[in-house]
């Protein structure tokens, strides 16, 4: 008897080790959210606290994942020959940024200087902001694009915010009564609300949750079950979004930091030098821009029958781009193929959040509402 | 049953002290591993990683476009220095588990199936230490292994291709000083990698009396986890897995170094560590020792 | 020599006891309930044919291998809770000796001996010496061990045993593999150890060996302890016997039950039977016996009375032939 509880005895690690580390794995997480007990705030007063943030400069890892349903895609194959593979920002990267996961790190330095870098295996892409000029770099492509902004591209932007500002009704004078009006706004299709507060990035936030009002004649039959917006109770800055779709548990879109230091980074981080053997793009941004990237910085002024035509209201919005306006190099692109289904009356591509479909007329209509609203507007 | 750190009573047999301790052992085990033909033959076969590599393109007359190969391949004829990380990407997959399975396999299942496990207990070396001192000598390997890889890199980069400021995945450049320090870090973090997986090897060999089996038996974990690391159904199961991190050591190459990862993957590896070392005690006090 | 100057006070008490020691492996039971008593300073011969149970002994003894039920005790020390300290005092030569073939000789015996925690590194290197010197390998010490032959190997094993002074030796086979010679310097090694106060616990399947080693023996069969006892008493315990050829069996067996005995006919052959009866702790004279069987009117063929031998009584414990115990 005496040999066999010793012998229990010394089993006794192999399943006591596994279960404490299954148990602190499981606690960890669960107590880094669990217990934070923030003053209560009303949905206004956090949006106050939003507008009040004075952060200015910042560093970060932020972690973004969406499961939007997007049926796998081979980007590389898919690559339309000689399109913009040193863009950073183009339709490929919009698309592979919005499936799967990306890690991001931010750096914010205040006065027009920041740097993102999206973290990829055994590669990284960087935008540098300082001051007029942006750097865009792709380490898997050893290629740097230089965009230079117009030195009054600032004081434009400036001017159009004072013209904003002296358009605004007077009784719209305090961020309290702009943060009033908003919510007011927002009423009819919208409930606001303060949901339980959390912690994101071991910072404890207020989280701003949006749900659709799924009301008598204002049913949205959206896709979209709620949005909430993490925001830090100290700075005010919001930490982490979060998109939460019909009839899905995980959230669709998501978007936080996983880390935040509230010290301004190193300066040194901003002065981008390209790389000796990079290839090196000057571009040279248009007083007016007109794309962001200048992808599309061709003079494009819109024209009647190009114009978006946007129906229904709130969470329900149809957006209707004539076929006038739609690229023609979309139809050529072979990604389409791989992301649209066909269907009755046109090609669609369904995620769980959004649904763009294009009739058989070329016209494309796109929300964040079921196929069948979007079919439905195009008759 | 621990390697009784309490001297025995003054027996009829005379004093009997402690004389040599743990260190002894450790510096017999240390010896007798890197006396073994076998554990030189795979030093220089990893060595061999990054001199084929280098002399392959050094003989090419035609030039790689930038993410073409392995990453950093492209990079190698500007400066030798990437020679090193080519490599490591390279061996982290297969080569370096499959030599840290044969090592960490052999511990114990080959002191068994010498038969001089029997001896080396009943010296006694007692089982908690034995266990200790052999799970020393395979994360010594794990270190021996890929710092052969990082100097073998370095100098045969050195030798082929000329050598300056190297740049970073941020696009940043660092000097040939920094480079080398973070090739250091870079080695580091794949040793801290691999330690996990050495402690399952080591309880694996725990398990039998055939070495060859332990060793084919870690290998095959090894190469199961990376299966199970690309199935995109089980991406919950993928920050457990312990090779999960293996290639994380790029975060060392970004601009500030990111040394969350590092910390991320030592976290990681502990567990394994804390699991599979409970595991291999367990098994290894309470084991009949027949061979 | 640690050991020497003490011989005398090791004498006294038991250098190994088991009590109803037992080893199952599932349902087969190797070692069953045995209760083994060495004396201190005895060179005690543990006999038994291949697959008896005896290593399977040895390793619960050395602690390589658990009981399933039943105590140890190794030099007044429990076992296996205290075997970090009885160890260090145990020199063992398990199942054959086992050795890294990449290594030299030498190299091999200052392998083992960093194992051991109370092993002073000053003196290894000599103390290997001395181990190699004593074995007669000092001329291999540096050829590396898969160039030897197994009887150098069991010679290594036994230096191995040697590396420190030890109150207790256990050797399992010493002389497997050993030429008639080598044979020859285990013994007397054996012999100049226990003069040197050491108890010596050899294994072997060999009666002969055993014989001209031992002090004491004991019997193992099919995982029990059948015998066990100095060699003088192993050889008396009741086995003088009357063994008498009589035409009279029936009458034979009337007459010796009378005196007392225990009779039993060993053929049935009626006109030409065999009557076997032990002695035993009857005082009778053969002349007596003789007398009496006359006078019973049994007609005598043949008479002798049979002093035990040990083999006797080995091949009676343990079986003949080549049947290996299951």
């Amino acid at each position: 008897m005496k040999l066999v509880s010793r012998n229990a005895l010394r089993w006794l690690p192999a399943f006591v080790v596994p279960a404490v580390v299954v148990t602190a794995v499981i606690a960890v997480p669960l107590q880094a959210g669990a217990a934070v007990d923030l003053p209560d705030k009303t949905p206004e007063q956090v949006l106050l606290l939003v507008n009040d943030s004075t952060v200015s400069a910042f560093s970060g890892t932020v972690d973004q994942s969406s499961d939007l349903g997007l049926p796998s895609l081979n980007l590389t194959e898919a690559l339309p020959e000689g399109n913009d593979s040193t863009s950073p920002l183009g339709l490929t990267t919009v698309l592979e940024l919005l499936s799967g996961s990306h890690e991001f790190r931010v750096y914010v330095g205040g006065e027009g200087q920041s740097r993102v870098q999206v973290k990829d295996r055994m590669a990284e892409r960087n935008v540098v902001h300082n001051g007029s000029d942006i750097w865009l770099y792709d380490s898997s492509t050893n290629a740097a694009t230089h965009l230079s902004l117009p030195a009054d591209l600032e004081a434009t932007a400036q001017a159009k915010s004072a013209e904003l500002h002296s358009q605004l009704p007077t009784d719209l004078a305090t961020p309290a009564q702009l943060a009033e009006r908003f919510l007011s706004e927002l009423d009819p299709s919208t409930t606001v609300s303060v949901g339980t507060d959390a912690r994101i990035a071991g910072r404890s936030v207020y989280q701003l949750l949006l749900t659709p009002r799924t009301n008598e004649m204002l049913t949205s039959d959206t896709l979209v079950a709620s949005v909430s917006i993490a925001v830090d109770s100290e700075t005010g800055l919001p930490l982490q979004v979060t998109v939460l779709a019909q009839g899905q548990s995980a959230p669709a879109f998501q978007v936080g930091f996983t880390a935040i230091d509230f010290a301004a980074p190193n300066t040194d981080l901003f002065n981008f030098v390209p790389p000796a053997n990079a290839s090196v793009t000057e571009q040279t941004l248009p007083a007016k821009p007109e794309g962001s990237t200048g992808d599309h910085s061709g003079d494009h002024s819109p024209a009647v029958g190009e114009v978006p035509v946007v129906t229904g209201t709130g969470w329900s919005t149809i957006v209707e781009v004539p076929a006038a306006a739609v690229p023609a190099e979309l139809g050529d692109n072979p990604l389409l193929d791989q992301l649209t289904t066909a269907v009755d009356g046109g090609r669609a591509l369904t995620t769980s959040l959004v649904t763009v479909f294009q009739s058989n007329d070329g016209r494309v209509f796109a929300g964040a509402v079921p196929l069948a609203a979007l079919q439905a507007a195009a008759q | 049953m621990s390697p009784s750190e309490t001297r025995p009573p003054e027996t009829e047999g005379g004093p009997h002290v402690r004389h040599g301790g743990s260190w002894d052992l450790l510096g017999s085990e240390i010896s007798v591993l890197f006396r073994r033909r076998r554990t030189w033959a795979m030093l220089v076969a990893v060595a061999l990683i990054p001199i084929l590599l280098a002399v392959a393109v050094r003989l090419s007359s035609s030039t790689l476009d930038p993410g073409e190969g392995p990453p950093f391949l492209d990079r190698v004829t500007q400066n030798g220095l990437f020679v090193g990380f080519t490599a490591m990407v390279v061996a982290i997959p297969l080569f370096l588990p499959l030599t840290i399975g044969v090592v960490a396999g052999d511990t114990i299942a080959g002191e068994a199936g010498l038969g001089t496990l029997r001896y080396l207990l009943v010296a006694p070396a007692g089982r908690v230490r034995l266990l200790l001192v052999k799970y020393a000598g395979a994360a010594l390997f794990c270190l021996v292994a890929t710092l052969t890889l990082t100097v073998s890199g370095a100098l045969v980069g050195a030798a082929l291709f000329p050598v300056g400021p190297v740049t970073l995945l941020s696009g940043d450049t660092i000097s040939v000083t920094e480079s080398l320090l973070r090739s250091l870090l870079v080695a580091a973090y794949v040793t801290v990698s691999l330690l996990g997986l050495a402690m399952i090897g080591l309880f694996i060999s725990t398990l039998t009396d055939v070495p060859v089996g332990a060793m084919a038996a870690t290998i095959v974990v090894s190469v199961i986890a990376q299966i199970l690391d690309v199935i995109p159904q089980l991406d919950w199961l993928h920050p457990w897995l312990f090779s999960h991190y293996w290639l994380g050591f790029a975060d060392l190459l970004r601009q500030p170094l990111d040394l969350g990862s590092f910390a991320h993957n030592a976290i990681l590896q502990a567990g394994y560590l804390a699991v599979f070392g409970a595991l291999a005690y367990s098994r290894f006090v309470t084991k009949d020792i027949l061979s | 020599m640690t050991g020497a100057g003490t011989g005398a006070h090791q004498a006294q008490g038991l250098a190994i006891e088991t009590r109803a020691l037992t080893k199952k492996f599932g349902s087969q039971t190797a070692v069953n309930g045995i209760h083994l008593r060495v004396p201190r300073g005895a060179v005690f011969g543990f006999l038994g044919p291949n697959g008896s149970g005896k290593t399977t002994s040895i390793r619960m003894l050395l602690g390589l291998t658990q009981a399933s039920s039943g105590s140890i005790s190794v030099l007044g020390q429990s076992m296996p809770t205290r075997l970090s300290e009885v160890l260090p005092r145990v020199g063992a030569l398990v199942e054959g000796p086992a050795f890294y073939p990449f290594l030299s000789g030498a190299a091999n015996l200052r392998r083992l001996d960093t194992a051991d925690p109370f092993a002073p590194r000053r003196t290894r290197r000599a103390r290997v010496q001395g181990a190699l010197e004593r074995v007669g390998l000092s001329h291999a010490a540096e050829k590396k061990v898969h160039a030897y032959s197994l009887g150098m190997k069991q010679r290594l094993g036994i230096a191995n045993a040697l590396l420190l002074p030890r109150e207790l030796l256990v050797l399992d086979e010493p002389t497997n593999g050993l030429d008639p010679q080598g044979t020859r310097e285990v013994r007397s090694l054996v012999r100049s150890l226990a003069a040197e106060g050491t108890t010596v616990f050899v294994s072997s399947h060999l009666l002969a060996e055993v014989e001209q080693m031992c002090t004491h023996a004991a019997v193992m069969s099919v995982g029990s302890l059948v015998a066990q006892g100095t060699l003088a008493a192993l050889r008396q315990v009741g086995e003088t016997r009357v063994h008498l050829r009589t035409p009279d069996a029936a009458g034979a067996l009337r007459v010796l039950t009378r005196l007392g005995l225990e009779p039993a006919r060993a053929t049935n052959d009626a006109a030409d039977a065999v009557v076997v009866a032990p002695l035993g702790d009857t005082n009778w004279q053969p002349e007596a016996i003789v007398t009496a069987l006359v006078a019973g009117g049994v007609r005598i063929r043949g008479f002798a009375i049979e002093e035990p031998s040990l083999e006797e009584r080995f091949v009676a414990l343990t079986g003949e032939g080549f049947d290996v115990a299951q």
